[in-house]
């Protein structure tokens, strides 16, 4: 098979595959019967596969995203939540203000309700993820905390600033 | 264990007689010494006619490494050989007296016939 051809078909696997078995599958490849229908075949067959990897990866052994990396960690929804809510937070603030503008209204409308049960329904989420992973894997939950953070202060953010 | 779906069958092949559960064969490959990739598909195709695609055998290799039923050696150049383990012979020696006595039990039915 043509190694550009071979280098981009591997390319369609999973990064932990190709991290495994990415380099002896590209000599797999190279090594091949020539011909274009051969190649056709072939490329068909690893396509189909890279597919099948992708919807159901090889779990087990050294396949395993390691649990307490970032990207593991970022995707639990303890870690989701928090600033699912403050965007959604952020979203209400920012679409009332474009209705209605950012005088001061004498009394508490909908959004702000809204806006204040989404601020603290999400604190209990927080503190679970924080008593959870902090002593378990100390810098990568900090990471996730300040990006909540983050999501919270962007959030909290235009109601101090226009005063709300 | 994955499908065998993706089973690339030789031209000569009609896609009927020919036994194609890909760890299986990788695995019966395997059994009378360690092979690498390209040597597996040549060894499978003598042994029962199926040709498989390297998709085909990469995914079956990848969930028998995880299983812990075939293991890799030190890699030669850019090819990486394998062995069968211990617990891959016990689940190949099993699985094929299954399909023994699968096969007289069929052909005993045969037989009035």
């Amino acid at each position: 098979m043509n190694p550009v051809l071979a280098h981009l078909l591997i390319r369609l696997y999973p990064r932990p595959w190709r991290e495994r078995y990415g380099a002896e599958f590209e000599g797999l490849l190279l090594d091949g019967e020539g011909g274009l229908c051969n190649s056709l075949r072939e490329g068909a067959n690893v396509v189909w596969s890279a597919v099948c990897e992708r919807i159901s990866p090889t779990q087990g052994g050294n396949m395993d995203r390691d649990p307490l990396s970032f990207g593991a960690m970022v995707r639990r929804p303890s870690a989701l939540v928090p600033p699912a809510m403050s965007l959604t937070a952020l979203a209400i603030v920012m679409g009332h203000i474009a209705m209605y503008g950012h005088a001061r209204e004498a009394d508490e409308g909908a959004a702000a309700h809204l806006w204040q049960i989404l601020m603290a329904g999400q604190l209990p989420v927080l503190a679970f993820f924080a008593i959870k992973w902090l002593r378990r894997a100390p810098k990568q939950a900090l990471s996730v905390l300040a990006l909540q953070a983050g999501a919270v202060f962007a959030s909290m953010a235009p109601v101090f600033y226009f005063n709300l | 264990m994955r499908s065998t779906r993706n089973v690339v069958v030789t031209e000569s092949g009609n896609g009927m007689g020919h036994y194609s559960d890909p760890p299986l064969l990788v695995l019966a490959s395997l059994a009378n010494g360690p092979k690498h990739g390209h040597a597996m598909i040549e060894d499978i195709e003598r042994l029962c006619g199926t040709r498989l695609g390297p998709g085909t055998l990469y995914g079956a290799i990848a969930r028998l490494e995880q299983q812990g039923w075939i293991e890799p050696l030190p890699p030669e150049e850019r090819r990486r050989p394998y062995r069968i383990t211990a617990d891959g012979l016990r689940f190949l020696r099993a699985k094929l007296t299954t399909l023994h006595q699968f096969a007289e039990a069929g052909l005993q039915r045969l037989e009035p016939l």
